[in-house]
């Protein structure tokens, strides 16, 4: 299978031209960067095809791309690839605007390829057996999630993450999805209602949220809170962590997706005391799951639907600290 | 310095406990149930009073550990009997029961202590000296963490009787978050879906400030039987201090975890720095030399405010505008 990758603006490029390497049977093809600068550097850093327009890359008909550009550019980007027949797998969020979300769900439609929201927390083993301890009621009623996923400010590593016209916003928008994503597969119910804090108190050179504190409700009365901040300093151990809690009546879980690592001290860096993982990496799953679907001609595990709501939440999330109230993700 | 206790229960224990490790002069203890009364005075060897009225006869300084219904009734009384007040957490059961305690603490003249006891937690008042020096720059995200297993038979179980567990249990962490950020502008909870016949809740309460900074308080009375996590966490602008329980102690024991839990819990602090010793010890300092108290009985009263602010978001799922 030839796969190609749209635009190497987001982090996660880098990473998944490596997992992708170590799937039997796929071939990078290369990628396409309008920035010249990226584009050298990258082509260079991982001995990859370096394609100027993504026109020219989409010209060599791959089965599949991934497209991870800047949030707010992945509208143009998914169209453009399913019209030349191209199944997808999108960076999440998967947009920053509902009608930007809704157009690309038509496109694929139209084109009758299929789309995969790039949510990779489901591939975790440890997440996949929490959602199965819930499943088979282990925990009895449930009683609350505590969610965290804090990081450190990603614009060191690429600007735009903190350019609201390019990223649809900061840390909330960055983050939220992903606990709001598992907690509407864990639990199989939509989110009901969004209350939250945004703001900035972390980093006065962006015009971006740099925190955010969301407590929802989901459909089954379930209350659930997601600390979606960029509160993580550049020197910490690691990125940041994805952690969960789930508090039931016959018992608790508690999920720190990340936890297994190896303590490691450098000499002469900024994160010169690391956390260095050592358990699968989920990205590896998620994209040969993304793989076998495209090879096998069945529908995505996660799919468009997921990405949508997952940026409902979020859109949510914003209107409710703007509003100070409760906001139903259904009404936007 | 004459103390007397009034309450023999799980706090009233405690607090002998510290008063016996640092030499303070308890003299006795009235309950109204004899036995429990028999009981602590064998195990403390102090004098058992007949009746209120003896122990306020026979203090210099009166410790209320009585159930939070009876604080009012009991730290009134001690107050306009001329005696300071050492009284446990929380104040009251609402607002205007506790006004009523501090307007007798201000009409009597004698001092009010009210025993927020995390602040005395070394690893909590360490994190809040670390923010207020300037280390971790402006703190812009505070998370909180304190659940634990139910209360066991009595009256923490009944709402009317000990204000229900965010006035009972995250008034601790309330306090704190007053204590690193002053008061918030509005506070917004989500509560656990009710559980039949059981006393489980637990709540996530959100405190947003006017300048955009906001904390997150988890509470609990969750957790199967001899559970008990805490957490801090305290970002700023330029550093970030973490603690959890999860991490180990100093000294570290393994012994079966089926044993009956106690009835209620108490975190484990270090070892030589037991934190209602610390608390008691600077109560009794700032009495005898009339130095402040950390903790004002103001404090107490706004903490109180702002549990009964989560209890109220909580049942009705509205944000509560606080400032």
């Amino acid at each position: 299978m030839r796969i190609g990758i749209l635009s190497f603006a987001h982090l996660h490029a880098e990473g998944y031209v490596q997992n992708l390497r170590r799937i039997s049977g796929v071939e990078v093809i290369g990628f396409s960067d309008t920035d010249p600068e990226r584009g050298r550097r990258f082509s260079q850093a991982y001995g990859l095809r370096w394609f100027w327009t993504h026109e020219d890359l989409l010209a060599e008909h791959p089965d599949a791309v991934i497209v991870t550009s800047e949030n707010a550019r992945h509208r143009e980007l998914v169209e453009l690839a399913v019209r030349s027949g191209a199944h997808v797998l999108c960076e999440k969020p998967i947009a920053t605007r509902t009608e930007d979300a809704l157009a690309m769900k038509a496109a694929v439609e139209a084109a009758g390829v299929s789309f995969m929201t790039a949510f990779p927390m489901r591939f975790s083993p440890a997440v996949e057996a929490a959602r199965a301890m819930v499943a088979e009621g282990a925990l009895g009623r449930v009683l609350a999630v505590v969610g965290v996923n804090h990081s450190e400010n990603p614009k060191r590593h690429r600007a735009w993450f903190a350019e609201k016209a390019l990223a649809g916003g900061g840390a909330t928008i960055d983050h939220t999805v992903h606990l709001a994503d598992l907690y509407r597969w864990i639990f199989g119910v939509e989110v009901a209602e969004v209350t939250a804090e945004i703001s900035n108190p972390f980093d006065p050179e962006v015009d971006v949220d740099t925190a955010g504190l969301l407590l929802l409700k989901l459909e089954n009365g379930v209350p659930a809170s997601i600390d979606a901040s960029w509160s993580r300093p550049p020197s910490y151990p690691r990125w940041g962590h994805l952690k969960m809690e789930i508090v039931g009546e016959k018992g608790t879980l508690v999920l720190d997706a990340f936890a297994g690592h190896l303590h490691v001290w450098r000499r002469g860096q900024e994160r010169a005391y690391e956390w260095l993982g050592f358990h699968p990496d989920p990205n590896q799953g998620m994209l040969e799951a993304f793989v076998d679907s495209v090879r096998n001609g069945t529908p995505p595990p996660v799919s468009w639907r997921d990405g949508y709501e997952a940026l409902r939440v979020v859109l949510a999330a914003y209107r409710s600290a703007e509003r100070h109230a409760p906001v139903a993700p259904g009404d936007l | 310095m004459r103390i007397g206790i009034v309450g023999v229960g799980t706090m009233g224990r405690v607090h002998a406990e510290a008063y016996r490790r640092i030499g303070a002069e308890l003299v006795g203890a009235y309950d109204p149930n004899p036995e429990k009364l028999a009981e602590f005075v064998a195990r403390f060897t102090v004098d058992p009073f007949r009746s209120y009225e003896e122990l306020l006869l026979r203090v210099d300084l009166v410790d209320v550990t009585a159930p939070t219904f009876a604080h009012e009734e009991l730290a009134v009384r001690a107050l306009e009997a001329g005696k300071d007040v050492i009284l446990e957490k929380p104040l009251a059961l609402d607002a205007a029961s506790g006004r009523r305690i501090l307007e007798a603490a201000r009409a009597s003249g004698r001092r009010l202590f009210v025993a927020m006891v995390v602040r005395f937690f070394p690893q909590y008042r360490r994190a809040a000296e670390l923010a207020r020096s300037g280390q971790l720059g402006r703190v812009g995200v505070v998370r909180l963490k304190r659940v634990l297993f139910p209360p066991g038979p009595g009256w923490y179980r009944d709402p009317e009787k000990s204000g229900g567990m965010p006035v009972d249990l995250m008034i601790h962490d309330l306090d704190y978050v007053r204590w690193l950020l002053g008061d918030p502008a509005r506070v917004f909870a989500r509560r656990s879906p009710p559980v039949e016949g059981e006393v489980l809740e637990h709540v996530q309460a959100v405190l947003g400030y006017a300048d955009g900074r906001m904390a997150i308080v988890e509470g609990g009375w969750a957790y199967p039987s001899g559970y008990f996590r805490t957490a801090l966490d305290l970002a700023g602008d330029r550093g970030l201090a973490e603690w959890s329980s999860d991490q180990p102690p100093p000294l570290g024991t393994l012994f079966p975890k089926d044993e009956p839990a106690p009835e209620v819990g108490l975190p484990m602090a270090g070892l030589e720095e037991d934190p209602y010793e610390l608390e008691l010890r600077h109560a009794l300092e700032a009495l005898e030399r009339g130095k402040p108290f950390d903790v004002t009985p103001e404090d107490a009263l706004a903490a109180l405010e702002l549990a009964l602010a989560v209890r109220d978001s909580a049942r009705t799922g509205r944000v509560v505008e606080v400032a």
